[in-house]
């Protein structure tokens, strides 16, 4: 299943929301293809913080960087951050 | 895409899928409607309880409706069924009801059912059916042969492609839209509706968790994510072209556009009409012989007969209204009978009538008490019929309120029998008309403020103790009021409940708020239809093995199917009881429907309000009303009952009417022609007739019509949209613009509300019953009121009643005591007890004596009972009936029927050991006949002199701390020489109950499981049970001490929920004294204002609807003496209302408000209040100064100084009513209703005292939990 990372990354988006590239450790990953796009609510009912108005988390499983590699981006849209979740093998 | 987008839902789940669904079918439709949508879909998962209501909630918005289900297929997997036509519907119905008859617990179909309903049917494979796992599975040949399949066995399949973005499924829906590309096979799109927006996943989330009974983030539970919402065109053009882009082969180009095109056409297909497909708007009545005329003619001929022979009340001298001559009256009662047959003939419901009176038959055939409710009372036909006791001529009432032939609806006509036997009526009716053709009526039970928080709070993982507090410091309120009552509540206000982290758990479970949770059998309504009633409404098996439809009330009316509402009343069981109980102990067979209806001795008690124990009356508020109003006959009765209503105190009828009714006013009419119609009331508009009687004489409309305005009349803006007809008529009548205004306004702020005096007068008939019976049989009325429980107040509150009027109420006896209570005459030897011992017989009160107790005659005279009867308040006379009442087995805590039948099957008994081995109970339940005392008599244990259960007077020597053999005042003492005590000259040592204890616990070692039945009963009975049964040796009689007094009534309320052999109240004799407490006795003697204290056991709570809009909590404190009646206002709720809900035994600072028109009528204002037992330990530890000390500091009890756990305060909350907490009620004519009042009936849930409450003191050893 690869490696998990769930480190924060920033990531650039079109305006649809979908990402086009994004800045890991200092390097900048292009993305070539978006491969998976789902949601899933977020935990909240473990949470002690008011409930959002968007409780949805966003995945986008995508090819980027040079050679290319497939990194898992979470967007958490209340919050609006992003997290790289995983890169696959 | 070219054109305007469309889209229609073929797969939507409303709050009728259970558990599953958050929006109501109305919310739905109303969105799909501003969405643009041309039609929608309901297809709630495992039933069709929601389909009329999508019908009906379509028509209203203008769309056409769908209707389907959601099926589990035993297979495997879930599918969903599209009806086209009536065909289909009809399969629909059939195969939902299949559905549900399967063995198992859950739903479900098999391939082979569908296939055999599969006429008029579409079957929709989506990801959840098995072709659809199949996909998920990436078994493309598995799922094509899943496929195949289906098509092999349905001629109607399509592949239903869903994707609401979760993992995969975007993937997933590309491959099955291909799979059915490549079989040839239609794919439709769906959104696999569940909630309204987005926002709804999280309630959608919890109910799944709810329905899975585990946590939230369980692996049971799906991921969810806002995506499966009722979501428009537009939003469902992506969702087809992201698809389409996913999928690979051939026309994927134009996949987008064919999802949708297919889409559309399946919809078109499935569109149903209401009228031709569903049977909307037509009647299905039962097949009868014959045709519409021989039905009319056989309705004609009964009629006829009854009149000839005189089978109507007025044709008897004593149902005459005064003035009205025999032969005016026969002339009455045939006209009207052409008038109502008139009615009938025009509305073809001669078949309804003959129907429903053939069930009346039946079932009063069967032995089973049935008397009509409602405004069928109103029709002369229902009385001819034999249907109803009550002839409209004799009380002025009229058919058109409830039948008029320009009203499309059905008439309903209601029954009321035994509670107790309502289900043998049922079967009556089942057996008569066949299940293909009856059904029960269900109904939903929806999520309420507590049951919502329950579910959240479990599905979010908190422990059960607090779950269960959080609930419980609720009252019975909506769950969307939930945030409302946290601050304005100020019993929640005080708690810490607002605590944020609890504020996502309130926000979910306001969710939730009125969404169905559990489908149940309607208390009374059952379905009469033709035979093509199964293909009209799906049919489940009900908990009683009833057949259930999933049409509810509501429903039953637009799907156009006969109602009859067949009520169980707890009254008409306890008066059966009573009844049975006269015929046993005198012979005496008394037609309670024959008696007359004008005892005189009757109306007395009634006037004196010792109603408690009465249908109806019986309520603190009724019991003031009675007081005040004084009824005289059956017509006063029908008042006092449509006066205790919301719409007479709102339009503050009953002021205006007691003035006029006791001559302090004259009876003033709006204008002289309504003088006939309102000449009854004293100028007061009380009942529906009478307004119907006004609108009629105002604008000439004529009475049907009458009762369309008068129904119009109570919807919202309906005054203001009559107003100008009503002027307008009225003026070209020729009456003058200020009495037609002053008319307008008597009629507008009646509105809808005041009763239908046809109702009040079927409710007057048994509220009469019952005070006759009363008053005459009091000791057998006892005894059915105590086995039926029928009324508001929990068992001690009659108990202390029947203890007032005379009745003695006797202990639990092995021997003696029956299933259900039982009259007894207290000197009776066959009841088998003392026919050995009888003079030893433990009566509380001394010994035994034919009908009344020579010791109760003795205090009577001189004793405490005379000081602490009401005035006024006599014993009945001497009577041949009994004077005593039995204590019932079942009342026992945790005895089972099967326990009950085998002691009862056993009796006599020589001794325990007998008792053990032939009644076989478990050991808890031995345990607790020898704490009651069940063997008292047997082993000749003294019962305890003082024991009468009347409050010692307070300043009397008080029994507490309790000594062993307290001499009471008054009262004999046990020892002393006399006829009236107990002679303990038993030659054996006599044993103590803890002695008997004991012995349970020897039996219980030494016996094995599967007792034995021993054949040794003639063995003991000579030598008595103590030396007979050998468990003398084993446990010594008097080597344990007795049980004293304390211990005795709290083991009462242990195990019987009341006290029997004292009042709870004696044990705080010195406190009260102390503290110079006002009994209720002698309230009636206090200044109006006196500051003063009372105190007392909780009997009832109730937060009614009153005048001035505000929440005011009534509340009745039993002190032994009678009952205090508490009024606490908003001003001091802050204070008092925590302490009120949360303790039993109350003490309580008010002022005495005595209500202007009757002398008796006397409450008290509390404004202060504390829990009796707290007040009682710090008086056993510093005395009296340290109350009061105690007192002056303020609340003083449980939960005082930890606000948390909340069900410490606010436990036993009575309910609260369901309006909008932010803005109360307010009607037309200014009336306020709080948010909190209760909307529903009396009550308070108060018919079990709190068994736990009942206080600890030091040195009381038994203290039950």
């Amino acid at each position: 299943m690869g490696r998990v990372y769930g480190e924060p990354v920033e990531v650039q988006t079109r305006e649809d929301g979908r990402p086009t590239g994004f800045t890991w450790r200092g390097r900048r990953y292009t993305v070539t293809a978006v491969q998976e796009y789902w949601l899933v609510n977020r935990n909240w009912w473990r949470e002690s913080s008011p409930l959002p108005a968007r409780p949805e988390l966003e995945f986008w499983r995508v090819e980027a960087g040079r050679p290319a590699g497939t990194y898992e981006l979470r967007r958490d849209i209340a919050a609006g951050t992003w997290t790289l979740r995983r890169i696959a093998d | 895409m070219p054109g305007p987008a469309q889209f229609t839902h073929l797969h939507v789940a409303s709050s009728y899928s259970l558990r599953y669904g958050t929006a109501t079918p109305a919310a739905l439709a109303a969105r799909a409607a501003s969405l643009g949508m041309p039609a929608l879909a309901l297809t709630d998962r495992d039933g069709l309880y929601g389909a009329f209501k999508h019908v009906q909630a379509c028509a209203d918005v203008g769309i056409k409706p769908l209707l389907g289900a959601d099926l589990a297929v035993s297979q495997g997997g879930r599918v969903t069924l599209l009806a086209t036509g009536r065909q289909g519907w009809g399969s629909l119905c059939r195969l939902v009801s299949a559905a549900h008859a399967a063995d198992d617990d859950v739903p479900a179909v098999t391939l082979e059912l569908i296939a055999e309903h599969a006429a008029g049917l579409v079957v929709l494979l989506g990801p959840a059916s098995d072709v659809g796992q199949a996909v998920a599975a990436r078994h493309p040949d598995l799922a094509r042969r899943a496929l195949d399949r289906w098509r092999h066995l349905v001629p109607g399949v399509a592949v239903e492609v869903v994707d609401h973005l979760d993992h995969k499924s975007t993937f997933r829906a590309a491959r099955l839209a291909e799979l059915a590309r490549d079989a040839g096979v239609p794919a439709v799109l769906s959104n696999a509706v569940r909630y309204l927006d987005p926002v709804g996943s999280l309630a959608a989330q919890v109910l799944d968790a709810a329905r899975h009974l585990v946590p939230l983030g369980s692996p049971k539970i799906p991921p969810h994510n806002g995506r499966a919402y009722l979501a428009g065109p537009d939003d469902m053009t992506v969702v087809a072209k992201r698809v389409a882009a996913a999928m690979t082969g051939p026309g994927t180009a134009s996949a987008a556009i064919g999802l949708l095109a297919e889409t559309d056409e399946l919809a078109s297909r499935c569109m149903l009409d209401a009228a031709y497909d569903l049977g909307v708007g037509t009647h299905h009545l039962p097949e009868t012989e014959g045709s519409a005329y021989d039905q009319y003619k056989e309705l004609r001929d009964r009629c006829e007969h009854a009149i000839l022979h005189g089978r109507y009340r007025t044709a008897s001298a004593a149902g005459r209204p005064r003035g009205v001559s025999r032969l005016k009256a026969a002339q009455q009662a045939r006209d009207r009978l052409e008038h109502e047959l008139d009615i009938i003939a025009r509305t073809g419901m001669a078949a309804y009538f003959l129907t429903v009176a053939d069930v009346a038959d039946r079932v009063r055939n069967a032995g089973i008490r049935c008397a009509i409710r409602g405004s069928g009372a109103g029709s002369f036909v229902n009385h001819l019929l034999g249907i109803s006791a009550i002839d409209p001529l004799e009380h002025d009432l009229l058919m058109e309120r409830f039948l008029s032939p320009i009203r499309a609806t059905l008439p309903d006509i209601d029954l009321d029998v035994e509670s107790a036997r309502r289900l043998d009526a049922y079967r009556i009716i089942f057996d008569r008309y066949g299940a293909e053709r009856t059904a029960c009526v269900c109904m939903m039970e929806t999520y309420r403020a507590r049951s919502a928080i329950r579910d959240v709070a479990a599905a979010m993982s908190l422990p059960p103790d607090e779950i269960g507090a959080i609930a419980k410091a609720f009252p019975h309120i909506r769950a969307k009021h939930i945030t409302a009552a946290l601050t304005e509540l100020p019993e929640l206000r005080r708690s810490r409940l607002n605590d944020a982290q609890l504020a996502t758990l309130f926000g979910i479970a306001q969710q939730l708020d009125g969404l169905p949770r559990h489908v149940a059998m309607h208390p009374c309504g059952v379905l009469l239809s033709d035979r093509t009633l199964l293909n009209r409404t799906a049919v489940q098996k009900s908990g009683e093995g009833f057949p259930l439809s999933q049409l509810d009330k509501d429903d039953a009316e637009i799907a156009g199917v006969i109602k009859l509402d067949v009520l169980g009343v707890r009254m008409q069981s306890a008066m059966a009881h009573t009844l049975a109980e006269i015929r046993r102990t005198t012979g005496m067979r008394i037609d309670i429907d024959a008696i007359a209806r004008d005892d005189q001795a009757t109306y007395a008690m009634i006037q004196r309000s010792e109603t408690i124990g009465c249908f109806q009356i019986e309520s603190p508020g009724q019991r003031e009303l009675v007081k005040k109003l004084a009824p005289r006959d059956i017509a006063d009765l029908i008042v006092d009952i449509s006066l205790f209503r919301p719409g007479p105190v709102n339009s503050d009828m009953i002021g205006p009417f007691l003035r006029t009714r006791h001559g302090l006013a004259e009876p003033r009419y709006p204008h002289e022609n309504l003088a006939d119609a309102l000449k009854e009331t004293g100028g007061v508009v009380v009942f529906h007739e009478q307004v119907l009687r006004i609108i009629d004489v105002l604008t000439g409309c004529g009475l049907p019509e009458a009762d369309l305005v008068r129904r119009h009349l109570s919807r919202e803006g309906g005054p203001e949209r009559t107003a100008p007809w009503f002027r307008a008529q009225a003026l070209a009548r020729g009456f003058d613009p200020v009495t037609v205004e002053r008319v307008w306004q008597v009629v507008a702020a009646f509105g809808g509300f005041g009763f239908c005096k046809a109702h009040a007068a079927a409710f007057a008939i048994p509220v009469y019953q019952s005070a006759w019976l009363k008053r005459h049989h009091p000791a057998a009325f006892y005894a059915g009121v105590l086995t039926h429980d029928p009324g508001m107040y929990p068992k001690r509150v009659i108990i202390a009643d029947a203890r007032l009027s005379g009745v003695q109420v006797l202990p639990v006896d092995v021997n003696a005591s029956s299933p259900d209570w039982m009259a007894e005459d207290q000197g009776n030897p066959s009841s088998g007890t003392d026919a050995s011992t009888p003079a030893t017989r433990p009566s509380p009160l001394g010994g035994p004596a034919a009908g009344r107790s020579p010791a109760r005659k003795l205090m009577e005279s001189s004793g405490p009972l005379q000081a602490l009867r009401l005035p006024g308040r006599r014993p009945p006379e001497p009577a041949a009936s009994p004077q005593a009442i039995r204590c019932s087995l079942r009342e026992v805590k945790g005895i089972s029927d099967a326990e009950i039948a085998r002691i009862v099957a056993g009796q006599p008994y020589a001794s325990l050991r007998d008792f053990w081995n032939r009644a076989r109970v478990s050991r808890p339940v031995a345990e607790h006949l020898v704490l009651i005392g069940a063997f008292d008599s047997l082993y000749d244990i003294p019962g305890f002199p003082g024991a009468p259960n009347v409050r010692v007077e307070p300043r009397s020597p008080a029994p507490y701390p309790p000594a062993p053999y307290p001499p009471a005042p008054c009262l004999p003492a046990p020892a002393a020489p006399g006829p009236l005590s107990p002679v303990p000259l038993s030659p054996v040592p006599r044993p103590t109950r803890r002695d008997l204890l004991a012995r349970v616990g020897v039996l219980a070692r030494q016996s094995s499981p599967a007792r034995e039945v021993t054949p040794a009963l003639d063995l003991f009975t000579s030598v008595g049970p103590e030396a007979g049964d050998g468990m003398a040796d084993l446990v010594p009689a008097g080597q344990l001490r007795e049980l004293d007094p304390a211990e005795r009534v709290a083991t009462e309320l242990e195990v019987l929920g009341f006290d029997v052999s004292r009042h709870v109240m004696s044990f705080y004799a010195d406190l009260l004294a102390g503290l110079e407490v006002v009994s209720s006795a002698e309230l009636p003697g206090r200044e109006n204002g006196e500051a003063i204290l009372v105190a007392g056991a909780k009997v009832a709570t109730q937060t009614p609807a009153v005048r001035s809009g505000q929440r005011i909590i009534f509340a009745s404190l039993d002190d032994a003496a009678g009952l205090v009646d508490l009024a606490f206002f908003e001003s001091v709720q802050d204070r008092c209302a925590a302490r009120l809900f949360g303790s039993w035994l109350l003490l309580v600072r008010g002022r005495v408000r005595r209500a202007g028109a009757g002398p008796m009528a006397v409450t008290v204002n509390g404004y202060e209040c504390w829990d009796l037992p707290a007040l009682e330990e710090i008086r056993v530890a510093g005395g009296m100064d340290a109350v009061r000390a105690a007192m002056a500091v303020g609340d003083v009890g449980p939960g005082t100084h930890q606000p948390l756990p909340p069900a410490a305060q606010a436990t036993d909350v009575a309910a609260a009513g369901s309006a909008d907490p932010a803005a109360p009620v307010t009607f037309a004519n200014g009336f306020v209703l709080s948010p909190y009042a209760e909307t529903g009936g009396p009550g308070g849930n108060l018919k079990h005292p709190p068994r736990n409450l009942w206080h600890a003191s030091p040195g009381s050893t038994a203290t039950p939990n």
